[in-house]
């Protein structure tokens, strides 16, 4: 983690989280910006192997720097900061590309431990997200998953999402299926990929469809 | 119609009501009934008896002089039926005298009768110099009896033995002075015989001549007027007025026939009756034209004028040359009436065969009655053919008129339907319509609210989130970081109280879990979580009752985490009885009892218990020290659900 992108309108909040990413990454080249532009130019500029982004800011949301991210560098992991807790603020961002995300309220020592987690390859995964997924696998359209089947769920994959929607945590998970917590955790960042993956794919039938309809 | 048609009856009462429903069915009965009325009356006009008559054929004719007496020495003879048609200038007033011979066994007391066929246009009767009947009038305006058959009962007493003379005193016109020939003077052959018998001839003859014509001029005005009427009010059918005025001129034309005594001298009369034809031809050929679908306007124009030019050219030849001027008139009207008729067979062939081949029948059925008329008065046919022709086209014109009556009728019930139908679907699309507007409006209130409590959420998460979270992270004090945070996770659960849709019940117990679990696995203490099976949960939570119960259960934790030192925290969520119990377990060192009450802001019990109060459900808190704390929380369920 040397290259790390910081998007945070609030000043003090920037300078917390700051703090907070140095004492976790300490050789890390951190890069600040409090606008979406700002960003998206960095994201064309540099590249980055983490980006923190919040997702209200004052000329657009976050989840647009997300999405580019996801685009032009797919192996940089993009992390939502946000003080939105709920699926409908952050399912959009997770849609775009993000691995995970951190509420800002949290206290320090939990969010740089949520921090080392995501950078080891273990991003968090809430029950309601959960469910919001499970929900949009469930209604993508039988051609379209036909049509895409590396980004259909695996047994395995559903299996975990239904238990995390039950609110077990991921290590619980890992011992009622046998299984190590780093495969829990692969299994969920598969999760977050294909749900990228296919949202994308979505994104452009749908755009397909309408350049159809409007040709 | 008096007249029976035997050969026909039990068919037409067979077919009559089956067929009637149809228009052209309709149309055909009255064809069919029409030409058995005319087979008929033609069977009953020649079937006559002559058993026992006398016919007087031969007669002195002889001009009355100035004082009213006849110049017998002027005489002449001629033969019965004396027509003044073919003898011109033979006008004014003529005797003629018959010799009626005695009947071979005259019974004393019989009544006999003399039967004058025609006699135009009045008579009066003297038997051996003694006026035994008196026609009508002989001076201007002169009766008008050329179609009336005259009646005279003779007594025996008044014959004499042998030889009788019968004086026969007939006013008449001369052809000139007529429009038609059947009104020029003229007397018929004259019968004798026994009163009964000539009584029946009579009445025979009265029928025809006059009963049936008077029936049928007042059949056609009713239905003339009727249909007049009907076509006025209705311009979209403006054919229907102009056929009833065709049957109004018919009748009165049918009038010539039975009307006598007038107030009007010859001269008008006769002038009226050929403008009458000007009238009947602009108003068949009007129908004619509009019911076959044309509207010719120079037609509106053309056809009144001709019927002013028409009196006017009469009244300009003079009475003398009514007869000769009519005629050429005559030529003109039926070439017209004729045109318009085969211009509207034409278009009817287009637009409907059935009802072109209808037509057609009717129409030539009236034209050949109408030549066969004209032609009774000129050639020597038998002269109840021309009657019979006569009322044929009146017939005729009934029958047509009952079809488009049918006709009518089934245009009308149609648009009576059709504007049923409409409403219907109006009554149909204007509930559609409210119920749209309804529920547009619901939905339109929904997503108003929705919008502004997105709003308010928005507002608070950017100005009030961001505020506090700024205390979280800078704050140095401890207390006040902890607070802010507080303050915010209540913020946030305040908001997605505000916008929040309901919760399944099944759903919440995943967040609480893992909520929970996690908080408690990360603070060292041994949690336990258990829940019925999902099968038992379909309930829903208000979004409310989700909120508060996510904020008694972390309240509950953090006291737990905070406050108890406890090791060990079992949750239990149970479902029992309509209500939702949560019960929270520690083994830690419990509330204390003397902080029970004063303190208790420190442990948020009373914010929990109201809480549970606000949702109409209670919170039990047991504890002592040393025995941990057991914390109840019991919700009605069928409050907080909205469905299951």
């Amino acid at each position: 983690m040397n290259n790390i992108l910081l998007l945070e309108d609030l000043p003090e909040i920037r300078a917390w989280l700051k703090s907070l990413v140095m004492q976790v990454f300490p050789t890390a080249r951190i890069t600040e910006c409090s606008r979406v532009q700002d960003a998206l130019h960095q994201v064309q500029a540099l590249r980055f192997d983490l980006a923190l982004c919040d997702l209200g800011l004052p000329d657009g949301s976050g989840t647009d720097v997300v999405a580019k991210l996801a685009l032009v560098q797919p192996e940089a992991l993009s992390v939502v900061v946000t003080i939105h807790d709920d699926d409908e603020h952050l399912f959009p961002a997770l849609q775009a590309g993000a691995y995970g995300y951190i509420l800002k309220e949290q206290s320090r020592e939990l969010i740089t431990e949520q921090l080392h987690r995501i950078a080891q390859g273990e991003p968090p995964l809430s029950p309601s997200i959960a469910r919001k997924v499970i929900k949009y696998f469930a209604s993508m359209a039988k051609p379209q998953a036909n049509a895409m089947p590396e980004v259909s769920l695996t047994e395995r994959e559903s299996e975990v999402l239904l238990r995390v929607a039950k609110g077990f945590t991921l290590p619980e998970i890992g011992v009622q299926l046998g299984l190590s917590r780093h495969t829990i955790a692969d299994y969920v960042k598969q999760i977050y990929r294909k749900l990228n993956v296919s949202s994308r794919a979505e994104a452009a039938l749908e755009a397909q469809r309408l350049g159809l309809f409007r040709r | 119609m008096p007249a029976p048609c035997p050969p026909y009856r039990q068919r037409c009462a067979a077919s009559g009501p089956r067929r009637a429903a149809a228009g052209s069915g309709l149309a055909a009965l009255l064809c069919r009934w029409m030409v058995a009325a005319m087979l008929a009356l033609l069977a009953l006009a020649s079937g006559q008896a002559r058993a026992d008559v006398q016919l007087l054929e031969q007669a002195l004719v002889a001009s009355e002089t100035a004082d009213g007496q006849p110049d017998w020495d002027l005489s002449h003879l001629v033969s019965l039926p004396d027509d003044w048609a073919n003898i011109p200038g033979q006008r004014g007033v003529l005797w003629y005298r018959l010799a009626l011979l005695p009947p071979q066994r005259p019974a004393p007391g019989e009544l006999y009768g003399l039967y004058i066929e025609r006699a135009c246009n009045v008579v009066q009767v003297w038997l051996n110099g003694q006026l035994v009947h008196d026609g009508g009038r002989f001076e201007e305006p002169v009766s008008r009896n050329c179609h009336r058959p005259q009646l005279v009962p003779l007594p025996a007493a008044l014959l004499g033995p042998r030889l009788n003379t019968l004086d026969l005193r007939v006013k008449g016109y001369s052809l000139d002075e007529v429009s038609s020939r059947e009104r020029a003077g003229g007397l018929s052959a004259v019968e004798f015989g026994r009163y009964e018998v000539m009584a029946s001839h009579h009445a025979r003859r009265l029928v025809f001549a006059i009963r049936l014509p008077e029936m049928m001029s007042g059949a056609l005005v009713l239905m003339g007027s009727f249909m007049f009427v009907m076509g006025w009010f209705n311009r979209a059918q403006s054919y229907l007025a102009y056929f009833g005025a065709l049957l109004v001129g018919w009748s009165l034309l049918l009038a010539r026939l039975w009307l006598s005594n007038t107030t009007a001298s010859n001269w008008t009369l006769e002038l009226a009756l050929a403008a009458l034809l000007g009238f009947i031809t602009l108003a068949s050929v009007q129908f004619l034209m509009r019911y076959g679908g044309r509207r010719l306007h120079w037609l509106n124009i053309a056809l009144p004028l001709q019927c002013l030019l028409l009196p006017a050219t009469l009244l300009a030849a003079g009475p003398t040359r009514l007869y000769t001027t009519t005629g050429v008139w005559k030529a003109l009207l039926a070439v017209q009436i004729t045109t318009a008729a085969l211009c509207y067979l034409a278009d009817v062939r287009r637009q409907n065969r059935q009802r072109f081949w209808l037509m057609a029948l009717l129409l030539g059925l009236l034209s050949l009655s109408l030549g066969v008329s004209f032609a009774a008065q000129t050639l020597p046919l038998d002269a109840r053919i021309g009657y019979v022709a006569e009322l044929v086209p009146a017939l005729g014109f009934l029958a047509l008129g009952l079809v488009l009556v049918q006709q009518y009728g089934r245009a009308f019930q149609s648009t009576e339907q059709n504007r049923a139908d409409l409403e219907v679907r109006i009554h149909a699309a204007t509930a559609q319509i409210e119920r749209n507007f309804t529920q547009l409006s619901e939905l339109r209130v929904e997503q108003v609210t929705d919008r502004e409590r997105k709003r308010i959420a928005a507002d608070l998460h950017d100005d009030l989130g961001a505020k506090l979270l700024t205390i979280v992270h800078t704050s140095d004090n401890e207390r006040i970081s902890t607070l802010a945070r507080e303050a915010l996770e209540e913020m946030r659960l305040s908001v997605r109280g505000l916008t929040g849709k309901p919760v399944k019940l099944i759903d919440a117990l995943g967040d609480w879990r893992a909520e929970v679990v996690s908080r408690l696995s990360q603070s060292g203490v041994q949690g336990e979580w258990s829940a019925p099976p999902d099968d038992d949960v379909p309930q829903t939570l208000s979004s409310r009752a989700y909120v508060q119960t996510t904020r008694i259960l972390r309240e509950a934790v953090s006291n737990i985490i905070k406050h108890s030192g406890a090791s060990q925290c079992s949750v239990r969520c149970v479902i029992a009885d309509g209500d939702f119990q949560l019960v929270i377990q520690d083994n830690g060192k419990g509330i204390p009892t003397e902080l029970d009450g004063r303190l208790d802001k420190g442990h948020g019990m009373a914010s929990m218990k109201g809480r549970a109060k606000q949702l109409q459900g209670q919170c039990l808190v047991e504890s002592g020290p040393g025995y941990g704390t057991v914390i109840r929380l019991t919700l009605p369920l069928e409050r907080h659900t909205t469905g299951a």
